[in-house]
């Protein structure tokens, strides 16, 4: 019975391994969330750091019950079973106690979900908007430039570049600004998702939807389509560079050279079949 | 034993009963998740207030985005003819997107259209709108397409919705389905999409004509 | 396990047929159950192969054999679907539901044995239809979630997904009437004396099963159906462009999608109900709490469905209810796993293979229960939705909770289906190594979602590597287990030793132990006097 105490190491040493390195892309043998990198990101990291604690609790609490039920009841310890099938008070007590967590643990959640769902009075906006299998973005205030995102193919990649995450144009964005995102798709589902910085919104056909995010500092912040989308959903990851403002204005100017305006009377041929692999 | 097995009958019978009704409900459910949705504003439909007499205007603005897209399926180009307004809160506006057949044949689209952040969607009235119909474009044809709309005093009564200062109005254009060109369903071009088509264009020619607001061919 | 020693089994009042008539035309509840229990077993082997090639595949980064994506989405597709419908529903509802709560109850069979057997070649037809569904056309690669517009007909042109939606129409179909089937029978057919407060606990989670899916699949085949017309006869229900709206069968698929997870975890309760009792020699702890905990489970069950949207684009009001809805559920299955301990607490516990397999789900369902809280914060949700954390979540309550259960099933209620009990130590072995196997391919998916690995991709940055490989090696090690389970399948056939009526002693006392080993052909024909053979109260 000892054996199942395995279970909760791994749970344990996630929990000691949360927050402990910065990271904007996935590392090796990492148990916890990537570093936040955003004020929303931060606050569900510190619930998550909470519900980690109720739930390892309540796990090795009744872990542990079951083990000493183990060892004081079996047959050799206990040959003669009692015949006890009832007592209010326990039972009482194991539907209230649970309550009391839940109320633990709800308050925080409805305080963190109405934060995430605050409606900025965002600085700028861009959108996104989901293609099989791309991402394109629009910068609406900066000029209305539009430019697509596609994967850099294994035998593309650049040193440094991590495979499966870089993409050939990477969206900038301006860090300390909130930055209103308004997401829709051409195509099918998908869900624009970045782990550091907490933004994960479906793209659905014919709808937008609308979120936000603060960017803290400076890095490239790597992510992947979170819904099933056809073939290549796995090869159509999302790639933040978050910059600072004076760098972002620079950007913007060169930008507007180099990408078409979104609304320019030549007709984009949609790029199709860009699975890169 | 005889009476067991009417029991069992009767049991069986209501079951059969209940499943029915079950299936029946998530019929029931496209009808009434649209109505559900149209009436309370939910997912950021706007309401339609076309009969309502708007309300007062106050002092008070709000700013309101309007966003614009086509599937690339449907060959044209839409844009907002204004990218952003500021309006009076309770005030009937007007405001116009443009849309463009860039393709060598005469195409009927539908628009689909939501409010952002959802929860302003109650409070996000269109009197007038061109997403009621079905739009056919001649080629090279162009068009200002008018909406009007007030934003609900009460916006800012709501706890709920007090902070909001921006509102979206994204329109997506799509190839009408049983439009012969379409890629999706109905591409076969048989009689009956033919139809449909001749009725989208008679739908706009009384569109078109009530609002007058064509900019004509280019 | 075929009904293998029943040619011993005599009956002096009808004949029984042999050959393939007897399972072709079978109207017994005992031969539908196993039938149902081979169908499993085949459904287990399909769709484990399958998992065991995802996972083949996921070992390292890069790709290894599968360079055709779509094929990837069908496997992942195909063993959701396979899982779900031909081996959880049918072990635990078909299987040991068939066989053993007519024996429970004190009922000679189903209420309507026709009925049962068209259940039965309905879910067969299934199979084949979702086999067939897999192999033309490029397959379904959408998912078991069918979301549109990635089902409809211009992202899956092609009869796969038309055929999936078939096989579909027939599993629902079948388990409607399986359920109706159930519930006639529970209501309408026990013995005198058996109350339903009197009634053993798994035939409380079958009967709490059987109206999930009565309410639950109807709105499935609604949905399915709608689908279907979108594919094929020009409808919108569910498409944008015609005035529909992709969200929406996300809204009735949820509404099934949900009361099924419980449908497959029920009858998983009830089963380590009766077990944890007979082991501790002691009546269940708390009965009517026990029974009316499934009760509320399953209401509560329909009330949630959105808890797998959060991330859709759904108003925050919305969020905050399936928030407060979802966390309720928490409360009866506390109540749930505590009285299991309690069940155990004072009793004088025998560490039998069935026994050892009914902790090791309840650690588990903990393990996953636990997940399970977590993920009902719509705002945590933010971070794991669609990520390896989810799919860490339920496998612990399915793979590991309701597949537990099964094995818990088998080696509880071999004996008496066959008349032959499984080899002690080999259980025993296979249970631990089971245990440490699954742990090792599950746990770590957990540290996966946790940095962001999304479902659903055939291949991962380089950084995910360490946790994968594992992963891959624990689902090496949990087909040694499978094989080795087949092993004792077989061995319990042709070297089991035989057993007497009831083998487990005093702990056992619901009306199956009763009847002798294997269990006659037919049961129960002269009503069973309850007396004071009462599982409680």
């Amino acid at each position: 019975m000892i054996k199942r105490l395995r279970v909760l190491a791994p749970l344990i040493a996630a929990c000691a391994a949360a927050g402990s390195a910065l990271a904007a892309a996935p590392e090796p043998w990492r148990l916890g969330f990537q570093a936040a990198a955003s004020p929303v990101m931060e606050r569900i990291s510190e619930f998550h750091n909470l519900l980690l604690v109720i739930i390892t609790g309540i796990t090795v609490f009744v872990l542990g019950l079951m083990v000493y039920v183990a060892l004081r009841f079996n047959e050799k310890s206990n040959p003669v079973p009692s015949k006890t099938t009832h007592n209010t008070v326990l039972e009482v007590l194991w539907t209230a106690v649970p309550v009391v967590i839940l109320m633990v643990i709800a308050v925080p959640s409805f305080k963190l979900l109405y934060f995430m769902d605050r409606a900025q009075n965002a600085e700028m906006t861009i959108k996104v908007i989901g293609h099989q299998w791309y991402w394109s973005y629009e910068y609406p205030d900066h000029g209305n430039f539009t430019f697509d995102s596609l994967m850099v193919p294994d035998d593309e990649l650049k040193d440094g570049q991590p495979r499966l995450l870089a993409v050939d144009n990477k969206v900038v964005l301006p860090i300390d600004t909130d930055i209103r995102i308004l997401l829709t798709s051409d195509d099918v589902l998908h869900a624009w998702a970045v782990p550091a910085l907490i933004t994960k919104l479906d793209a659905v056909p014919g709808r937008i939807n609308e979120t936000w995010m603060r960017i803290n500092r400076e890095g490239t912040y790597y992510g992947q389509c979170s819904e099933l989308c056809g073939v290549n959903h796995g090869f159509m990851p999302v790639a933040v560079e978050a910059v600072s403002k004076e760098t972002f204005q620079a950007w913007v100017k060169t930008a507007n050279k180099e990408f078409a305006r979104a609304d320019s009377d030549a007709l984009q041929v949609a790029e199709t079949g860009t699975g890169a692999r | 034993m005889a009476n067991a097995r009417r029991r069992n009958g009767l049991i069986a019978g209501a079951l059969f009963v209940v499943a029915g009704g079950m299936v029946g409900m998530a019929f029931a459910a496209v009808p009434l998740y649209q109505l559900f949705c149209q009436v309370t504003g939910y997912g950021g439909t706007p309401r339609i207030g076309v009969s309502e007499k708007p309300v007062a205007a106050g002092d008070r603005t709000i700013t309101v985005r309007f966003d614009a897209n086509v599937n690339s399926t449907l060959p044209w180009k839409f844009r907002p003819a204004q990218k952003e307004m500021t309006v009076r809160l309770g005030e009937t506006v007007l405001a116009h997107f443009v849309a463009r057949n860039v393709s060598a044949e005469p195409i009927v689209g539908t628009a689909t259209f939501n409010v952002t952040p959802f929860k302003a969607g109650p409070y996000f009235s269109k009197v007038e709108c061109f997403c009621f119909t079905e739009q056919s474009l001649d080629p090279g044809q162009e068009v200002a397409m008018p909406v009007s709309f007030y934003v609900d005093p009460e916006i800012h009564a709501d706890p709920g919705t007090r902070e909001i200062r921006t509102i979206t109005l994204s329109y997506t254009f799509f190839r009408a389905v049983g439009d012969p060109g379409g890629t999706g369903k109905g591409a076969a071009g048989t009689d009956q999409n033919l139809l449909s088509t001749d009725k989208g264009s008679t739908r706009l020619a009384i569109a078109v004509g009530s609002i007058g607001n064509r900019i004509g061919k280019r | 396990m075929a009904y293998g020693a029943s040619a011993t089994a005599h009956d002096a009042h009808e004949h029984i047929p042999t050959g393939w008539r007897r399972w072709l035309y079978s109207t017994n509840h005992k031969d539908i159950g196993t039938m149902y229990m081979v169908l499993a077993m085949i459904g287990g082997v399909v769709g484990g192969a399958m998992s065991w090639f995802i996972r083949l595949e996921l070992a390292v980064p890069g790709i290894q054999y599968i360079d055709d994506f779509q094929f990837y989405n069908v496997l992942v597709t195909a063993h959701g679907l396979i899982m779900v419908f031909f081996v959880v529903m049918p072990a635990l509802i078909g299987g040991f539901g068939n066989w053993i709560v007519p024996l429970m109850i004190g009922a000679p069979d189903m209420a309507f044995p026709r009925m049962n057997n068209i259940s039965f070649w309905l879910l067969a037809a299934a199979l084949i239809l979702l086999v067939t569904a897999a192999l033309i056309g490029g397959g379904p690669g959408t998912g078991w979630t069918v979301y549109p517009p990635l089902s409809n007909a211009e992202y899956h042109p092609g009869p796969a997904v038309d055929f999936a939606i078939l096989s579909l129409h027939l599993a629902g179909a079948s388990s409607l009437l399986g359920a109706i089937n159930f519930i006639t029978t529970i209501l309408n057919m026990r013995a005198p004396g058996m109350t339903l407060h009197r009634m053993p606990l798994f035939v409380w989670s079958i009967l709490v099963t059987a109206f999930l899916l009565l309410l639950a699949m109807p709105v499935l085949a609604g949905a399915l159906t709608m689908l279907l017309t979108d594919r094929n006869f020009g409808t919108s229900f569910f498409d944008a462009a015609g005035g529909g709206d992709p969200i929406l069968w996300q809204h009735l698929f949820w509404f099934f999608g949900h009361p099924e997870v419980y449908i497959m975890i029920l009858p998983g309760f009830g089963v380590i109900s009766q077990v944890v009792s007979t082991f501790s020699r002691k009546p269940v702890f708390g009965y009517l709490g026990m029974a009316y905990a499934m009760v509320s489970i399953g209401v509560i069950g329909f009330i949630v469905w959105a808890h797998h949207m959060y991330t859709v684009g759904l108003d925050v009001d919305t969020r905050a209810y399936f928030v407060a809805a979802t966390l309720v559920i928490a409360v009866p299955t506390g109540i749930k796993i505590f009285s299991w301990i309690a069940t155990m607490w004072g009793g004088s516990i025998r560490f039998d293979t069935p026994m050892l397999w009914a902790m090791g789900f309840i650690a588990l369902f903990v393990v996953g229960g636990v997940t399970g809280l977590v993920l009902a914060n719509a705002g945590v949700n933010t971070a794991v939705h669609d990520t390896y954390y989810v799919v860490a979540h339920f496998h612990y309550v399915l793979s590991l909770g309701a597949v537990f259960s099964i094995f818990t099933a088998f080696y509880y209620w071999i004996g008496k289906m066959t008349g032959r009990q499984y080899p002690e130590t080999l259980g025993r072995i296979h249970f631990w190594l089971t245990f440490v196997s699954v742990n090792l391919l599950f746990f770590p998916m957990h540290f996966l979602g946790l940095q962001g690995m999304p479902r659903r991709i055939p291949d991962y940055a380089d950084a995910y590597a360490g946790w994968n490989l594992v992963s891959s090696f624990g689902a090496l090690l949990t087909a040694l287990a499978t094989v080795l389970f087949f092993y004792i399948v077989y061995r319990t056939f042709t070297a089991g030793e035989k057993v007497a009526a009831n083998p487990w002693g005093e702990g056992a006392t619901t009306l199956e132990w009763t009847v002798e080993s294997p269990a006659p052909f037919h049961t129960h024909e002269e009503i069973p006097a309850m007396g004071r053979r009462q599982p409680a109260e």
